[in-house]
Protein backbone atom coordinates (compact mmCIF):
# COMPACT_ATOMS: atom_id res chain seq x y z
CA UNK A 1 0.00 0.00 0.00
CA UNK A 2 1.19 3.46 -0.84
CA UNK A 3 1.52 6.24 1.93
CA UNK A 4 1.82 9.53 0.12
CA UNK A 5 -0.89 10.62 -2.58
CA UNK A 6 -0.34 10.02 -6.53
CA UNK A 7 1.97 11.96 -8.25
CA UNK A 8 0.53 13.50 -12.06
CA UNK A 9 2.17 11.05 -13.69
CA UNK A 10 0.85 8.36 -12.18
CA UNK A 11 -2.60 9.67 -12.54
CA UNK A 12 -1.83 9.96 -16.29
CA UNK A 13 -1.04 6.15 -16.08
CA UNK A 14 -4.12 5.31 -14.16
CA UNK A 15 -6.18 7.47 -16.64
CA UNK A 16 -4.37 5.46 -19.38
CA UNK A 17 -5.60 2.58 -17.99
CA UNK A 18 -2.13 0.94 -18.15
CA UNK A 19 -1.72 -2.36 -17.53
CA UNK A 20 1.63 -4.01 -15.86
CA UNK A 21 3.88 -4.14 -12.87
CA UNK A 22 3.63 -1.43 -10.25
CA UNK A 23 -0.36 -0.48 -11.05
CA UNK A 24 -1.63 -2.51 -8.51
CA UNK A 25 -0.42 -0.55 -5.92
CA UNK A 26 -1.50 2.19 -6.97
CA UNK A 27 -5.22 1.10 -7.51
CA UNK A 28 -5.30 0.14 -4.11
CA UNK A 29 -4.19 3.57 -2.77
CA UNK A 30 -6.94 5.42 -5.13
CA UNK A 31 -9.33 2.76 -3.09
CA UNK A 32 -8.23 4.12 -0.02
CA UNK A 33 -7.50 7.54 -0.73
CA UNK A 34 -10.53 9.81 -0.93
CA UNK A 35 -8.55 13.17 -1.58
CA UNK A 36 -6.85 10.95 -5.11
CA UNK A 37 -9.81 9.24 -5.98
CA UNK A 38 -11.24 12.79 -6.42
CA UNK A 39 -8.31 13.70 -8.48
CA UNK A 40 -8.44 10.58 -10.77
CA UNK A 41 -12.27 10.97 -11.43
CA UNK A 42 -11.52 14.74 -12.21
CA UNK A 43 -8.96 13.89 -14.83
CA UNK A 44 -10.73 10.60 -15.65
CA UNK A 45 -13.91 12.76 -16.66
CA UNK A 46 -11.65 15.10 -18.89
CA UNK A 47 -9.88 12.33 -20.80
CA UNK A 48 -13.60 10.59 -20.93
CA UNK A 49 -14.96 14.26 -22.46
CA UNK A 50 -11.71 14.23 -25.08
CA UNK A 51 -12.39 10.44 -26.10
CA UNK A 52 -16.05 11.51 -26.75
CA UNK A 53 -15.12 14.40 -28.97
CA UNK A 54 -16.31 13.84 -32.84
CA UNK A 55 -14.85 14.82 -35.54
CA UNK A 56 -15.85 17.38 -37.73
CA UNK A 57 -16.87 16.91 -41.83
CA UNK A 58 -15.38 19.67 -44.28
CA UNK A 59 -17.95 21.16 -46.73
CA UNK A 60 -19.47 18.98 -48.85
CA UNK A 61 -17.66 18.87 -52.45
CA UNK A 62 -13.73 18.31 -50.37
CA UNK A 63 -12.98 15.14 -52.35
CA UNK A 64 -13.58 16.63 -55.93
CA UNK A 65 -11.77 19.91 -55.15
CA UNK A 66 -9.04 17.61 -53.69
CA UNK A 67 -9.45 15.99 -57.10
CA UNK A 68 -9.06 18.36 -59.36
CA UNK A 69 -6.02 19.62 -58.28
CA UNK A 70 -4.38 16.08 -58.26
CA UNK A 71 -2.36 14.82 -61.09
CA UNK A 72 -3.50 10.65 -61.35
CA UNK A 73 -0.89 9.60 -63.61
CA UNK A 74 -0.76 6.04 -64.58
CA UNK A 75 3.14 4.69 -64.69
CA UNK A 76 4.32 3.85 -68.38
CA UNK A 77 4.90 0.58 -67.51
CA UNK A 78 1.84 0.28 -65.84
CA UNK A 79 0.00 1.86 -69.23
CA UNK A 80 1.95 -0.82 -71.29
CA UNK A 81 0.51 -3.34 -69.29
CA UNK A 82 -2.78 -2.59 -69.59
CA UNK A 83 -2.15 -1.73 -72.67
CA UNK A 84 -0.91 -5.51 -73.39
CA UNK A 85 -3.86 -6.84 -71.44
CA UNK A 86 -6.33 -4.95 -73.86
CA UNK A 87 -4.80 -6.47 -77.02
CA UNK A 88 -5.81 -10.06 -75.72
CA UNK A 89 -9.15 -11.05 -76.66
CA UNK A 90 -11.99 -12.22 -74.52
CA UNK A 91 -13.09 -14.86 -76.00
CA UNK A 92 -11.21 -18.39 -75.02
CA UNK A 93 -10.72 -19.54 -78.72
CA UNK A 94 -9.18 -16.27 -80.28
CA UNK A 95 -6.79 -16.55 -77.16
CA UNK A 96 -5.54 -19.99 -77.77
CA UNK A 97 -5.63 -19.32 -81.79
CA UNK A 98 -3.53 -15.72 -80.63
CA UNK A 99 -1.64 -17.85 -78.42
CA UNK A 100 -0.86 -20.49 -81.62
CA UNK A 101 0.19 -18.29 -83.81
CA UNK A 102 2.61 -16.71 -81.31
CA UNK A 103 3.93 -19.47 -80.39
CA UNK A 104 4.54 -20.64 -83.96
CA UNK A 105 6.50 -16.96 -84.86
CA UNK A 106 8.49 -17.08 -82.11
CA UNK A 107 9.17 -20.84 -83.20
CA UNK A 108 10.17 -19.62 -86.43
CA UNK A 109 12.45 -16.69 -85.71
CA UNK A 110 14.16 -18.88 -83.16
CA UNK A 111 14.61 -21.31 -85.46
CA UNK A 112 16.10 -18.74 -88.80
CA UNK A 113 18.42 -17.18 -85.61
CA UNK A 114 19.46 -20.73 -84.54
CA UNK A 115 20.59 -21.60 -88.54
CA UNK A 116 22.16 -18.38 -89.11
CA UNK A 117 23.96 -18.20 -86.41
CA UNK A 118 25.03 -22.07 -87.69
CA UNK A 119 26.06 -20.29 -91.28
CA UNK A 120 27.67 -17.31 -90.52
CA UNK A 121 28.69 -16.71 -94.02
CA UNK A 122 25.09 -16.11 -95.09
CA UNK A 123 24.24 -14.19 -91.10
CA UNK A 124 27.61 -12.09 -92.73
CA UNK A 125 26.45 -11.43 -96.30
CA UNK A 126 22.80 -10.69 -94.63
CA UNK A 127 24.14 -8.06 -91.97
CA UNK A 128 26.47 -6.59 -93.89
CA UNK A 129 23.68 -6.21 -96.81
CA UNK A 130 20.83 -5.08 -94.24
CA UNK A 131 23.90 -2.01 -92.70
CA UNK A 132 24.42 -1.24 -96.33
CA UNK A 133 21.11 -0.40 -97.29
CA UNK A 134 20.63 1.13 -94.27
CA UNK A 135 23.37 3.42 -94.93
CA UNK A 136 22.36 4.19 -97.89
CA UNK A 137 18.68 5.32 -97.33
CA UNK A 138 19.30 7.28 -94.33
CA UNK A 139 22.59 8.99 -96.56
CA UNK A 140 20.55 9.90 -99.23
CA UNK A 141 17.36 10.91 -96.96
CA UNK A 142 19.94 13.44 -95.04
CA UNK A 143 21.60 14.42 -97.74
CA UNK A 144 18.43 15.80 -99.53
CA UNK A 145 17.10 16.71 -96.41
CA UNK A 146 20.36 18.77 -95.71
CA UNK A 147 20.00 20.27 -99.38
CA UNK A 148 16.47 21.13 -98.94
CA UNK A 149 17.01 23.12 -95.57
CA UNK A 150 20.21 24.55 -95.84
CA UNK A 151 21.34 24.64 -99.75
CA UNK A 152 24.15 23.09 -101.70
CA UNK A 153 26.96 23.46 -99.32
CA UNK A 154 25.52 21.74 -96.63
CA UNK A 155 24.96 18.65 -99.09
CA UNK A 156 28.64 18.57 -99.59
CA UNK A 157 29.69 19.20 -96.58
CA UNK A 158 27.41 15.72 -95.24
CA UNK A 159 29.05 13.95 -98.40
CA UNK A 160 32.62 14.19 -96.78
CA UNK A 161 33.88 11.79 -93.36
CA UNK A 162 33.53 14.83 -90.91
CA UNK A 163 30.14 15.15 -92.11
CA UNK A 164 29.18 11.57 -91.59
CA UNK A 165 29.75 12.01 -88.02
CA UNK A 166 27.94 15.26 -87.17
CA UNK A 167 25.36 14.19 -89.25
CA UNK A 168 25.17 10.46 -86.94
CA UNK A 169 25.85 12.63 -83.86
CA UNK A 170 23.16 14.78 -84.32
CA UNK A 171 20.60 12.04 -85.90
CA UNK A 172 21.31 9.92 -82.14
CA UNK A 173 20.56 13.30 -80.34
CA UNK A 174 17.34 13.76 -82.34
CA UNK A 175 16.22 9.64 -81.70
CA UNK A 176 16.87 10.54 -78.23
CA UNK A 177 14.61 12.87 -78.33
CA UNK A 178 12.04 11.99 -79.87
CA UNK A 179 12.12 8.45 -77.51
CA UNK A 180 11.93 11.00 -74.35
CA UNK A 181 9.10 12.71 -76.07
CA UNK A 182 7.51 9.53 -76.83
CA UNK A 183 7.49 8.09 -73.44
CA UNK A 184 6.30 11.42 -72.06
CA UNK A 185 3.88 11.41 -74.62
CA UNK A 186 2.91 7.45 -73.76
CA UNK A 187 2.85 9.14 -70.11
CA UNK A 188 0.69 11.79 -70.28
CA UNK A 189 -1.76 9.55 -72.87
CA UNK A 190 -2.17 7.54 -70.32
CA UNK A 191 -3.47 9.78 -67.57
CA UNK A 192 -7.07 8.09 -66.86
CA UNK A 193 -10.48 9.57 -67.84
CA UNK A 194 -12.20 11.11 -64.94
CA UNK A 195 -15.28 9.05 -63.37
CA UNK B 1 -14.50 -1.77 -69.27
CA UNK B 2 -15.43 -4.30 -66.40
CA UNK B 3 -16.15 -2.33 -63.64
CA UNK B 4 -13.77 -1.19 -60.67
CA UNK B 5 -14.70 -2.98 -57.30
CA UNK B 6 -15.86 -1.29 -54.36
CA UNK B 7 -12.57 -0.20 -52.39
CA UNK B 8 -14.65 0.22 -49.15
CA UNK B 9 -13.10 -2.79 -47.27
CA UNK B 10 -9.61 -2.67 -49.17
CA UNK B 11 -6.34 -1.95 -46.76
CA UNK B 12 -4.84 1.13 -47.01
CA UNK B 13 -1.72 -0.43 -48.53
CA UNK B 14 -3.70 -1.98 -51.06
CA UNK B 15 -5.51 1.14 -51.90
CA UNK B 16 -2.22 2.72 -51.45
CA UNK B 17 -0.97 0.33 -54.34
CA UNK B 18 -4.01 1.09 -56.75
CA UNK B 19 -3.67 4.73 -56.27
CA UNK B 20 0.29 4.31 -57.17
CA UNK B 21 -0.91 2.54 -60.61
CA UNK B 22 -2.95 5.51 -61.38
CA UNK B 23 -6.64 4.53 -60.05
CA UNK B 24 -8.52 7.59 -59.25
CA UNK B 25 -11.08 5.79 -57.52
CA UNK B 26 -7.93 4.61 -55.04
CA UNK B 27 -6.98 8.23 -54.88
CA UNK B 28 -10.84 9.01 -54.12
CA UNK B 29 -11.32 6.21 -51.60
CA UNK B 30 -8.18 7.86 -49.44
CA UNK B 31 -9.82 11.52 -49.71
CA UNK B 32 -13.00 9.58 -48.66
CA UNK B 33 -11.18 7.88 -45.55
CA UNK B 34 -9.40 10.27 -44.21
CA UNK B 35 -11.20 13.70 -44.74
CA UNK B 36 -13.04 14.24 -41.81
CA UNK B 37 -9.42 13.07 -39.30
CA UNK B 38 -7.75 15.36 -41.66
CA UNK B 39 -10.03 18.27 -41.89
CA UNK B 40 -10.51 17.41 -37.28
CA UNK B 41 -7.33 17.67 -36.43
CA UNK B 42 -6.64 21.06 -38.77
CA UNK B 43 -9.83 22.45 -37.72
CA UNK B 44 -9.01 21.75 -34.22
CA UNK B 45 -5.23 23.09 -33.87
CA UNK B 46 -6.14 26.20 -36.25
CA UNK B 47 -10.14 26.92 -35.11
CA UNK B 48 -11.11 28.80 -38.49
CA UNK B 49 -13.55 26.33 -41.07
CA UNK B 50 -12.44 28.10 -44.20
CA UNK B 51 -8.81 27.91 -43.59
CA UNK B 52 -8.97 24.42 -42.10
CA UNK B 53 -10.03 23.60 -45.64
CA UNK B 54 -7.91 24.63 -47.32
CA UNK B 55 -5.17 23.29 -44.81
CA UNK B 56 -6.96 19.88 -45.31
CA UNK B 57 -6.68 20.27 -49.23
CA UNK B 58 -3.35 21.32 -49.42
CA UNK B 59 -2.26 18.20 -47.04
CA UNK B 60 -4.50 15.85 -49.64
CA UNK B 61 -2.69 17.16 -52.63
CA UNK B 62 0.46 16.83 -51.22
CA UNK B 63 0.43 13.12 -50.23
CA UNK B 64 -1.98 12.52 -53.37
CA UNK B 65 0.81 13.93 -55.69
CA UNK B 66 2.93 12.37 -54.19
CA UNK B 67 1.51 8.69 -53.58
CA UNK B 68 4.78 7.01 -55.27
CA UNK B 69 6.94 7.75 -52.29
CA UNK B 70 4.80 6.17 -49.81
CA UNK B 71 6.80 4.09 -47.89
CA UNK B 72 4.51 0.77 -47.35
CA UNK B 73 5.97 0.60 -43.27
CA UNK B 74 4.94 3.54 -42.44
CA UNK B 75 0.61 3.62 -41.94
CA UNK B 76 -0.78 6.11 -44.43
CA UNK B 77 -3.04 7.44 -41.66
CA UNK B 78 -0.12 8.69 -39.75
CA UNK B 79 1.73 9.84 -42.84
CA UNK B 80 -1.32 12.14 -43.45
CA UNK B 81 -1.21 13.27 -40.32
CA UNK B 82 1.99 14.13 -40.07
CA UNK B 83 1.61 16.62 -43.04
CA UNK B 84 -1.46 17.63 -42.09
CA UNK B 85 0.52 18.91 -38.72
CA UNK B 86 2.91 20.30 -40.35
CA UNK B 87 0.39 22.22 -42.38
CA UNK B 88 -1.31 23.47 -39.67
CA UNK B 89 1.24 24.23 -37.50
CA UNK B 90 3.21 26.48 -40.14
CA UNK B 91 -0.13 28.19 -40.87
CA UNK B 92 -0.43 29.02 -37.03
CA UNK B 93 3.75 30.02 -37.44
CA UNK B 94 2.23 32.71 -39.82
CA UNK B 95 -0.79 33.96 -38.42
CA UNK B 96 -2.20 33.96 -35.05
CA UNK B 97 -5.75 33.09 -35.13
CA UNK B 98 -7.91 33.04 -31.65
CA UNK B 99 -11.51 32.50 -33.87
CA UNK B 100 -13.41 29.62 -32.08
CA UNK B 101 -16.41 28.07 -32.38
CA UNK B 102 -17.61 25.33 -30.33
CA UNK B 103 -20.70 24.42 -30.82
CA UNK B 104 -21.61 22.39 -33.74
CA UNK B 105 -19.74 21.37 -36.67
CA UNK B 106 -17.59 24.31 -38.68
CA UNK B 107 -19.93 23.53 -41.79
CA UNK B 108 -22.65 23.59 -40.10
CA UNK B 109 -25.69 25.52 -41.43
CA UNK B 110 -28.97 25.15 -40.18
CA UNK B 111 -29.83 24.38 -36.61
CA UNK B 112 -30.60 20.50 -37.32
CA UNK B 113 -27.07 20.11 -38.92
CA UNK B 114 -26.03 22.00 -35.55
CA UNK B 115 -27.62 19.59 -33.51
CA UNK B 116 -26.68 16.50 -36.14
CA UNK B 117 -22.67 17.69 -35.68
CA UNK B 118 -22.18 19.10 -31.98
CA UNK B 119 -19.84 17.25 -29.42
CA UNK B 120 -21.63 14.22 -29.00
CA UNK B 121 -23.27 12.93 -26.16
CA UNK B 122 -22.17 10.04 -24.29
CA UNK B 123 -24.35 6.73 -25.33
CA UNK B 124 -24.44 5.02 -21.84
CA UNK B 125 -25.63 8.95 -20.62
CA UNK B 126 -28.11 7.85 -18.21
CA UNK B 127 -29.88 10.73 -17.35
CA UNK B 128 -30.84 13.86 -19.47
CA UNK B 129 -28.74 15.88 -16.32
CA UNK B 130 -25.82 13.55 -17.38
CA UNK B 131 -26.56 14.24 -21.19
CA UNK B 132 -26.41 18.18 -20.34
CA UNK B 133 -23.59 17.89 -18.83
CA UNK B 134 -22.04 16.10 -21.26
CA UNK B 135 -22.87 18.60 -24.02
CA UNK B 136 -21.38 21.43 -20.97
CA UNK B 137 -18.00 19.43 -20.86
CA UNK B 138 -17.58 19.14 -24.94
CA UNK B 139 -18.42 22.56 -25.38
CA UNK B 140 -15.29 23.38 -22.55
CA UNK B 141 -12.93 20.87 -23.68
CA UNK B 142 -13.02 22.40 -27.06
CA UNK B 143 -12.69 26.14 -25.75
CA UNK B 144 -9.66 24.74 -23.84
CA UNK B 145 -8.37 23.08 -25.97
CA UNK B 146 -8.06 26.10 -28.55
CA UNK B 147 -6.13 27.48 -25.08
CA UNK B 148 -3.26 24.92 -25.48
CA UNK B 149 -0.61 25.08 -27.28
CA UNK B 150 -0.92 23.74 -31.03
CA UNK B 151 2.00 21.01 -29.84
CA UNK B 152 -0.04 20.08 -27.05
CA UNK B 153 -3.37 19.98 -29.15
CA UNK B 154 -2.13 17.70 -32.05
CA UNK B 155 -0.90 15.29 -29.67
CA UNK B 156 -4.15 15.38 -27.74
CA UNK B 157 -6.52 14.84 -31.07
CA UNK B 158 -4.20 12.39 -31.83
CA UNK B 159 -4.18 10.59 -28.37
CA UNK B 160 -7.56 10.80 -27.80
CA UNK B 161 -9.97 11.81 -30.85
CA UNK B 162 -7.99 9.59 -33.78
CA UNK B 163 -6.88 6.89 -30.38
CA UNK B 164 -3.10 6.54 -30.95
CA UNK B 165 -0.73 5.18 -28.82
CA UNK B 166 2.29 7.50 -27.42
CA UNK B 167 4.32 5.62 -29.93
CA UNK B 168 2.54 6.22 -33.02
CA UNK B 169 2.10 9.57 -32.18
CA UNK B 170 5.64 10.16 -31.70
CA UNK B 171 6.43 8.48 -34.82
CA UNK B 172 3.44 10.67 -36.71
CA UNK B 173 4.91 14.14 -35.25
CA UNK B 174 8.93 13.52 -35.33
CA UNK B 175 9.29 13.43 -31.28
CA UNK B 176 10.87 11.35 -29.03
CA UNK B 177 8.34 9.34 -26.96
CA UNK B 178 9.14 10.94 -23.43
CA UNK B 179 7.97 14.26 -25.37
CA UNK B 180 4.98 12.68 -26.51
CA UNK B 181 4.54 11.65 -22.91
CA UNK B 182 5.33 14.76 -21.39
CA UNK B 183 3.07 16.96 -23.75
CA UNK B 184 0.16 14.88 -23.01
CA UNK B 185 0.40 14.92 -19.37
CA UNK B 186 0.92 18.91 -19.57
CA UNK B 187 -2.06 19.03 -21.81
CA UNK B 188 -3.93 16.94 -19.26
CA UNK B 189 -3.72 19.68 -16.59
CA UNK B 190 -3.94 22.17 -18.49
CA UNK B 191 -7.05 20.76 -19.54
CA UNK B 192 -7.79 20.00 -15.92
CA UNK B 193 -7.14 23.42 -14.74
CA UNK B 194 -9.98 25.19 -17.48
CA UNK B 195 -12.30 22.49 -16.72
CA UNK B 196 -12.09 22.85 -12.60
CA UNK B 197 -15.12 25.44 -12.46
CA UNK B 198 -17.18 22.37 -14.20
CA UNK B 199 -16.23 19.73 -11.00
CA UNK B 200 -18.88 20.99 -8.51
Amino acid sequence: MQHRHLLPNELDLLVDDEAGFGMAPLRAHVESCAECADQLAAAQRVAGGLDRLTRFAPSPGFANRVMAQVQVIEPWHVALTETAKGLVPRNRTLRVVMATTAALLATGISGAAVWLSLRTDVALYLGSSIAERARVVVGDGATSLARTLLGEGASTLLGSGPGVLIAGTVGLLLSGAATAVALRSLATASRRTRE
Amino acid sequence: MAPRPDLTNVPDADVVALAQRGREDAFREIVRRYERPVFSLIYRMVRDSATSEDLAQDTFIKVLNHIDKYRPEFKLSSWLFKIANNVAIDHLRRKQLDTISVSGSPNAATESEIEATSFEIADGAESALDAMEARELGGSIEKAIAKLRPEYRACIMLRHVEDRSYEEIAATLDLPLGTVKTYIHRARIELRGYLEHLRE
